[in-house]
């Protein structure tokens, strides 16, 4: 269970987790907020569809990789959080397929 | 080393070749001076396609075509083959035209492979494109395959057969003596009765030793291939007007092409990337399909390819030696025309003759021009 | 387009301590580095800790603070939150600077891309939970968040570290469970007598194992055949130690076995690279002064062979001597004048290295996996068992397995599988590492947005003054 050490709430944003609306310190990475609310499921892998999750937590495993504001493949060690920030797992697999165009 | 032939350069031609020759009880061995697939046979875009061939090339391309449906059954190997077809997209009525042009011409000599659609067939077939595109000209046969397991299919199913491949093998001299081919290599000596050059980017020095000059240039085709994305667009990608090249695998990562060069460093085995025609092609894929917008690329690369002057390969007999054979220069479009390569050259070898018309693919057809 | 004397890519100990001889000097430095603060993975937020006891991270935390206070003072260009993705040996950089990539050209090249840990492929290392003691450091020393009742598992000098200073913050530890085997302390000891040499660091090491020790938390020596247990998520680690198998439960496990250079950029700028049989790993061919097989490109730090902190100081400011030298700056005998020094501090550094090195060498059983299902590469998810059918099939160097089985083409380009297949393929070929290579590295060095190449050609350079 990930905890944090600070108490003070100060220079707080929010934004959403998987549809959930957490707070979060300015400048902390995407990473760390999911690890505190609970959200560890970074990504699916790609053949299995296996959870997976940060495994470096500095950027070179690439396991982090989550989708930011709809743009996928965001290492959520590297990237800092921002206000009104939507964050999802990244569930592309060999089997996905792009949703209806929309045309 | 001796064996009936000896083959130089282990690209997908060379190792086509020998599966061919070996086929035939031939006995093969193929020297390849990195290793087999190395340069542009492993590196390509994999495209397999007909679609657009060059009048001279059609014969060939669509033999070529047909082996390519039962290769992996015949290698007894996995060369990645999907037919998926190919698509070159049309934006305007110029485009269209053009692709009216072509079809004439094709049905003139009696092809059907090519099949002009609308622009709700194109949208049918490709949902995610741009919905100002107009059309385009379908290929159903054409699809892709993954270069260096095609490349390494062929080498396996030669090597079945008793071929013999030796890597990080450079010839360093060749010579005609008598009736034999003597060989140098930097690791061994050869000696054949019959050598065939199929040495890609470096086949002009090849061509040196046997006797034949040959205007061949060097170029870098430069490829980028995404992080998987979800799947998008089954058949091949390409444009009748632009620079517009890519497929999506069944992985769903997305390679795109469209003859952007780099920088060509043949001394050193190298090559360097031109990130601003990378940036275009970037560009132009996503202005077809803004699904692009959200494609992270993972690498780039390029590859040192062999270009003849009127981008058509050589391929046929030797001009000034005897039982000396060439198949290179195939212009960054060689890949699909590897397995009729082989069948070609083996017949040469063992008949004399091939049964295709390879006068415009005579080494000598620009002697006496000036380039 | 701006133009430098010399550009330093990475700002931790190495690259700081380069760049402020260099300033100094009086060339015009540019240094670039991710972070939004210097300080590298080692001094990561030294200078503006979120963390409310940071002495609890220790001295030599504390001391990284001073240097990058220093290194803040001096005249230079620093780019924060730039992510080099091309070093050409023309000398340009591509860098992404939110979002858009900018260019810098510079005579000199000074790379110190810094360590990252050793992969540990055991059964069960990909599952969420499961995390490198590294990574509990670095979100501890960015975010001050910790994993309460976590296991720690490995050995080696930064796992102690990470294990005292949760002590020390009141955080609860499950488990240690020390994989060195007995042999490695009597295979280290004749090292023992020269490495007291540098006998401050052996002296702080002891005092952390003691630390340890007396605090209570369970103890677990020579453990062997370590598994990760869960199904979607570490529920636990399964080992065996002291004759007989143990199971406890966690659901955070931080795994070590010490660090390697981090590659990917020296190899894409195809820099000489040899194996260190000492260290297990590949590192760059560079000369003392950390002169690579490219004339004008440089190396220091972990990023060019493992050293540590002190010793990566040491090597930025030898890095910088040999520049300014190459710059027209300095005579030679001015630069081996003023190296005297750091020479005998780095020689010294290296005797206590050895012993460490031979202490906390990775044993292959953590090194390599092997267990046939256990995945060598995370990204495309091949296993051991998929890698030996691919060797099988005449895939047998580190690019043609890798264009057969697309081991190593994900995401991470190779860096979380990339010594374990050439130490795999060693074992298989039964030939020295240095004969089996590595992957063939190319830009980006990582993940490039198409839609940032495809503002490449619009991006103006700005001054960051």
């Amino acid at each position: 269970m990930f905890r944090s050490l600070q108490y003070d709430d100060r220079d707080q944003v929010t934004l959403t987790i998987n549809g959930w609306e957490v707070a979060a310190r300015e400048g902390q990475t995407v990473w760390s907020a999911m690890a505190v609310n609970g959200q560890v499921e970074t990504r699916r892998a790609a053949l299995s569809g296996d959870a997976r999750s940060a495994y470096c937590a500095m950027g070179v495993c690439f396991e982090c990789m989550v989708e930011i504001d709809g743009l996928p493949n965001q290492q959520a060690c590297l990237r800092r959080v921002s206000e009104g920030m939507n964050v999802t797992t990244q569930r592309i697999t060999e089997e996905s397929e792009a949703d209806d165009a929309g045309l | 080393m001796k064996a009936d032939v000896l083959v130089i350069g282990g690209g997908i031609q060379g190792c086509a070749t020998a599966f061919h020759l070996a086929r035939q009880g031939v006995s093969v061995i193929v020297v390849e001076k990195d290793y087999a697939g190395r340069h542009a046979s492993g590196v390509n875009a994999g495209g397999v396609r007909l679609l657009g061939r060059d009048m001279a090339e059609v014969p060939l391309s669509k033999t070529s075509m047909e082996m390519w449906q039962t290769l992996d059954d015949d290698l007894g190997h996995d060369t990645g083959f999907r037919r998926h077809s190919l698509i070159n997209i049309a934006v305007d009525d110029a485009d269209l035209g053009a692709l009216q042009v072509r079809e004439d011409k094709m049905r003139a000599a009696g092809y059907t492979h090519e099949r002009i659609i609308d622009r709700s067939e194109l949208m049918d077939r490709l949902p995610h494109v741009n919905p100002d595109c107009v059309g385009g000209v379908i290929s159903d046969l054409d699809g892709y395959a993954i270069p260096y397991k095609a490349t390494a299919a062929f080498r396996r199913a030669a090597e079945d057969l008793g071929a013999q491949v030796v890597e990080s093998e450079e010839v360093l001299g060749l010579r005609r003596i008598g009736n034999v081919w003597l060989a140098q290599g930097r690791q061994h000596r050869y000696e054949a009765e019959t050598v065939v050059n199929c040495a890609g980017a470096w086949a002009d020095r090849i061509a040196l030793l046997i006797g034949d000059n040959v205007p061949l240039s060097h170029a870098a085709p430069m490829l980028m291939i995404t992080a998987r994305m979800p799947h998008f667009a089954k058949p091949v990608v390409g444009a009748v007007s632009r620079q517009l090249s890519f497929k999506q695998f069944e992985n769903g990562t997305v390679l795109i092409g469209g003859g952007a060069k780099g920088f060509a460093d043949r001394a050193n085995n190298r090559t360097r990337l031109d990130y601003s025609k990378l940036a275009a092609a970037c560009r132009t894929t996503a202005e077809f399909f803004p699904i692009m917008h959200k494609a992270s690329i993972n690498r780039m690369w390029a590859g040192l390819e062999a270009y003849m002057p009127d981008n058509l390969p050589v391929l046929g007999p030797a001009v000034n030696a005897a039982r000396a054979f060439h198949a290179f220069g195939f212009s960054a479009h060689g890949f699909q025309m590897a397995p009729v390569v082989g069948q070609v050259l083996a017949d040469l070898v063992t008949g004399g003759h091939s049964r295709f018309n390879l006068s415009p693919f005579r080494i000598d057809r620009f002697d006496r021009k000036v380039l | 387009m701006q133009a430098f004397d010399c550009a330093i890519v990475g700002a931790g100990p190495a690259g700081m301590c380069a760049a402020i001889e260099l300033a100094r000097a009086g060339v015009q430095v540019a240094v670039l580095d991710r972070a939004p603060r210097a300080g590298g993975q080692i001094y990561r937020s030294a200078a503006n800790s979120p963390v409310p006891d940071v002495a609890a991270l220790g001295a030599d935390y504390a001391a990284g603070a001073a240097l990058i206070s220093e290194f803040e003072q001096v005249n230079l260009t620093h780019f924060t939150g730039a992510d080099a993705w091309h070093l050409g040996d023309d000398g340009r950089i591509l860098f992404s600077h939110e979002g858009n990539t900018q260019e810098l050209r510079c005579r000199e090249m000074l790379l110190c891309p810094g360590a990252m840990e050793r992969p540990m492929p055991i059964p069960g290392w990909t599952l969420p939970g499961v995390m490198t003691a590294g990574a509990a450091q670095v979100m501890l020393k960015s975010d001050a968040i910790v994993a309460e009742g976590a296991i720690f598992a490995g050995s080696g000098p930064l796992l102690y570290l990470i294990v005292a200073q949760y002590l020390r913050l009141g955080v609860p530890v499950t488990a240690l469970v020390d994989t060195t085997p007995r042999q490695h302390y009597l295979d280290a000891a004749p090292h023992l007598l020269r490495a007291l040499r540098h006998s401050g660091q052996l002296r702080k090491g002891l005092a952390l194992l003691r630390e340890i020790r007396t605090s209570g938390v369970a103890i677990h020596s020579v453990a062997e055949r370590l598994k990760v247990v869960g199904d979607n998520k570490a529920e636990g680690l399964r080992f065996v130690a002291a004759g007989r198998q143990h199971e406890i439960t966690a659901d955070t496990v931080f795994l070590h076995h010490g660090v390697q250079p981090n590659l990917n950029m020296t190899r894409a700028m195809d820099l000489d690279h040899q194996w260190n049989s000492e260290q297990m790993c590949w590192q760059v061919s560079a000369d003392d002064f950390g002169q690579s097989s490219i004339e004008h490109v440089s190396v220091a730090g972990d990023g060019a062979g493992i050293v540590g902190a002190d010793g990566a100081r040491a090597e930025g400011r030898l890095a910088a001597l040999n520049i300014l030298r190459r710059l027209g700056h300095l005579s030679r005998a001015e630069r081996d004048q003023k190296a005297v020094k750091d020479l005998s501090v780095l020689s010294s550094i290296k005797s206590f290295r050895r012993f460490i090195d031979c202490l906390y060498r990775p044993t292959d059983a953590l090194r390599l996996p092997r267990d046939p299902e256990t995945l060598v590469c995370r990204c495309e998810e091949q296993s051991l068992d998929d890698l030996r059918k691919g060797f099988d099939q005449g895939a047998q160097d580190p690019n043609t397995l890798k264009a057969l089985t697309r081991c190593g083409m994900g995401p991470c380009q190779g860096r979380q599988c990339g010594h374990v297949v050439a130490g795999l393929l060693a074992q298989w070929r039964d030939e020295h590492p240095e004969t089996i290579g590595y992957y063939r590295l190319r830009s980006p060095q990582r993940l490039l947005t198409l839609d940032e190449l495809s503002r490449y050609h619009t991006v103006q350079v700005e001054a960051a003054e």
